[in-house]
């Protein structure tokens, strides 16, 4: 009789729990099933779960099976549940509630069951803080342990109930009676429930996990491309990468006017350099706005070919500052859903790209500031120089008409590589060519005042460096040292490999550096910049000086084999 | 015959006016200096009658060696530049002689022309400036600068003008006149000039006073010169 009572019980309480799962499942697709998945320990979190979870105890208690004047029910599942996933403290306040609510509804196990809720709601609730203090956390989310734990809570309400309830004898029986149907739904069903929960949060981590590293390969895949230009070749290069990492059925990037790449899908009539034709992309770029149709509520045609493929597109503008340069498109096919995902990937990637684009603005015109500089620093020069050329050249003429022809050739070499040379790398050699013909001039101005010493091994002629950055250098151990002296002025320049870095040295006996002075700060300081901007902050000039013993003007580069 | 003397620090710069020169027959050189103390110790010497002066020379320039000459003893100077455009204003200003590098005989020509060595006094407190932030010294042969506001106190006996600073001593070719004029130290004996910040203490005598400067050195103060000095520091 007992036995044919605990299965019907069973098969009850069993009925009910796959009711709740079905409802717990409808939930666990919802945004409202988050705060379970989160391990967050702030406050309304704890709150949602204390009002979730005592629902559930107080509907349990409702929904139990009246038996022997008390309750076969699942009350314990909320408890143990919620004591697992809100700490002790919210398991406390779980079990109570439930405990209290289920003492309203009488019964000579009344007390008994209240005690024993909140029992089980508190030491779920321990458990899963001890778990957390020994790094364990996800324990509470593994079925078998949540099993165990509930029959546990299980057994010790049914001693409770024993010890507390009177009289004993129906205590007694009316524990033979619910103890096996409610020991074994409540462990399984909470086993079930949490093994939902697990489920549902390895789901979203995996699924922001492949966001993240989605988007990560991106980012690292298109690093610097559209910096150095915003063109044809590196759009294409961007919008490959894109197709391939998002698997989306095309991509396009446009500039305000035409396509400048297309990739995939109907690349057979999209085709770059074409003039944009899509009202979306025209919307886009005119109100800065991301525009979506995703084929369904806002159809999306191709403007060019009824027979294309493609049936929603994502249009995202890129921007440079305030400005709208131009678009990137998603595009998917007609029988392919457009994924929330990619469209939220589609605005970050815009904006990833966005940034590269004005970052390489921003980079190309300090290049420019520093060329033109550069310019303005070779202009400044040379009419001086060549004033002082050309005087000692009158000066000398008559008395030595061969050395003013040599003088001469050399100033006119000297102008002809001032006036050729582009700004890239030219190699040591002919730096020093260039430092040569400047120098045969000024050591014929200066006569036995100047004396001027090259050392520099032969290995290191063709290691390459920017144009103009030793001769600015030696101009101003001319100009800003030696020439102030009364004794005779000289220079030493000298270059050495040290590791990865060419070291190059200019030193004179003057020791008149000083560094306030801006006209000499002006040629050393573009050397600098131009050096830094080429090669990195640990490239450079820098200056050592004992006063009126010497001045050393240090220059590293890295050590360059090739002019690229 | 004018005797004169071409001071330029660029050797060819100096040969080819010197050349350019030769053609005037009342024109001597009488020596040529590559920079401004050498050019002082010259002027000093040989008290010439004409000097053409560079203006761009190591560490003391022309301008500065101008304003060292004593206004009531000096030879007529004639500049030489190349492009100081400064210069050249103040010069068409204050109706001085000039010369661009390179130099035009034609030019040349016109300037020595129109010299005029006798009753013309050059106002050199116009173009040369005010006070002297070099002072131009030698030891032995060693020619050296000293920054003025390190100079305690100068001293002048038969041997000379002698600039003392905490290193110790050097000559100059400059006059007492001409360094109380152009320089913040004060006269206190007929001999000497001190610096009043390099001043630690002033020991009254019967004879006037003795300065004992920063670096220890005592300067004597003639009766004459105390008061002054004495008022100076609010006594």
């Amino acid at each position: 009789m007992i036995v044919l009572l605990s299965m019907s019980l069973i098969l009850l309480l069993t009925q009910q729990m796959c009711l709740y799962l079905v409802i717990v499942y409808l939930v666990s697709k919802t945004p409202l099933f988050k705060p379970f998945t989160e391990d967050s320990s702030r406050l309304p979190h704890k709150v949602f779960i204390y009002f979730f979870f005592s629902t559930f105890c107080i509907i349990a208690s409702y929904f139990g099976e009246q038996t022997q004047d008390a309750i076969a029910n699942t009350r314990a599942l909320g408890a143990v549940l919620g004591g697992l996933l809100g700490g002790p403290v919210t398991g406390f306040f779980i079990g109570l509630t439930g405990g209290i609510h289920r003492y309203t509804l009488g019964g000579f196990t009344d007390i008994a069951c209240t005690i024993s809720t909140t029992l089980e709601g508190l030491s779920a609730g321990l458990i899963s803080r001890y778990f957390q203090s020994i790094n364990k956390r996800e324990l509470i989310y593994h079925p078998i342990i949540v099993f165990i734990i509930t029959l546990y809570a299980e057994l010790m309400q049914m001693t409770i109930i024993l010890m507390v309830a009177t009289p004993f004898d129906e205590a007694w029986r009316l524990v033979q009676q619910i103890a096996p149907p409610m020991l074994l739904v409540n462990s399984i069903g909470a086993a079930m429930f949490m093994s939902m929960i697990r489920d549902q949060k390895t789901m979203q981590d995996k699924l922001s996990s492949n966001f993240t590293t989605q988007a990560l390969r991106i980012a690292e895949r298109s690093v610097g491309l559209l910096s150095t230009g915003f063109n044809p070749l590196t759009c294409t290069q961007v919008a490959n990468i894109v197709r391939e990492e998002t698997k989306v059925g095309a991509v396009a990037i446009t500039d305000r006017e035409k396509i400048l790449a297309f990739i995939g899908l109907g690349d057979d009539h999209h085709l770059p350099n074409t003039p944009i034709s899509s009202q979306i992309t025209l919307d886009a770029i005119e109100h800065n706005q991301v525009m979506f149709a995703d084929g369904v509520h806002q159809s999306y045609a191709c403007s060019i070919s009824p027979q294309c493929k493609l049936g929603s597109s994502l249009v995202i503008p890129l921007t440079c500052g305030n400005q709208v340069i131009g678009t990137i498109k998603l595009y998917e096919p007609k029988n392919k859903f457009f994924l929330n995902i990619n469209r939220t990937l589609g605005e970050g990637i815009a904006k990833l790209l966005s940034n590269q684009i004005q970052f390489g603005r921003i980079e190309q015109q300090q290049h420019l500031l520093v060329q033109s500089e550069l310019k303005l620093l070779q202009a400044q020069i040379n009419p001086h120089f060549l004033f002082n050329a050309l005087n000692t050249i009158s000066a000398i003429v008559k008395r030595d008409p061969e050395q003013s022809r040599a003088l001469l050739l050399q100033l006119s070499q000297f102008l002809r590589i001032n006036l050729k040379r582009s700004h890239s790398l030219v190699s040591l050699n002919d730096e020093l060519e260039h430092i040569q013909a400047y120098l045969a001039i000024e050591k014929a101005r200066f006569a036995e005042q100047l004396h001027i010493e090259i050392d520099i091994a032969d290995e290191l002629l063709t290691l390459y460096l920017p144009a103009f950055t030793l001769q600015p250098i030696i101009e101003n151990a001319v100009k800003h040292g030696t020439s102030h002296l009364f004794e005779p002025g000289h220079i030493l320049v000298t270059a050495e490999s040290e590791g990865s870095h060419l070291i190059l040295t200019v030193r004179d006996n003057a020791g008149l550096y000083q560094i306030n002075t801006k006209s000499e700060g002006l040629g050393m300081n573009i050397v600098h910049k131009r050096i830094q901007n080429l090669f990195g902050n640990s490239y450079g000039v820098r200056v050592q000086v004992e006063p009126e013993q010497s001045t050393s003007v240090i220059i590293t580069l890295p050590l360059k084999e090739q002019a690229q | 015959m004018i005797r004169t003397i071409v001071v330029d620090d660029e050797l060819y710069a100096r040969e080819a006016l010197i050349e350019l020169l030769q053609p005037f027959s009342q024109i001597e050189i009488i020596a040529q200096c590559a920079n401004a103390i050498e050019a002082m110790q010259k002027i000093n010497q040989l008290k010439p009658d004409l000097v053409f002066l560079d203006i761009h020379m190591p560490k003391i320039s022309g301008m500065e060696l101008l304003a060292m000459q004593d206004p009531e003893n000096m030879p007529y100077f004639v500049f030489v530049t190349a492009y100081d455009e400064f210069a050249i204003n103040a010069f068409e200003h204050h109706a001085f002689d000039y010369l661009l590098k390179p130099v035009e005989p034609q030019r040349l020509h016109k300037t020595i022309d129109k010299l005029q060595l006798v009753n013309h006094k050059q106002t050199i407190t116009a173009i040369a400036p005010e006070q002297l932030q070099h002072i131009p010294c030698f030891n032995g042969s060693r020619l050296k600068v000293v920054k003025t506001d390190e100079i305690e106190f100068v001293m002048s006996d038969v041997g000379g003008v002698h600039v003392y600073n905490q290193n110790g001593m050097s000559h100059t070719q400059l006059t007492l006149k001409v360094l109380e004029q152009k320089t913040p130290l004060i006269r206190c004996h007929r001999q000497y000039l001190i610096t009043p910040a390099a001043i630690r203490e002033i020991e009254l005598l019967d004879t006037g006073a003795q300065i004992t400067t920063t670096s220890g050195q005592h300067v004597p103060v003639s009766r004459r010169y105390l008061k002054e000095l004495k008022s100076l520091f609010g006594f």
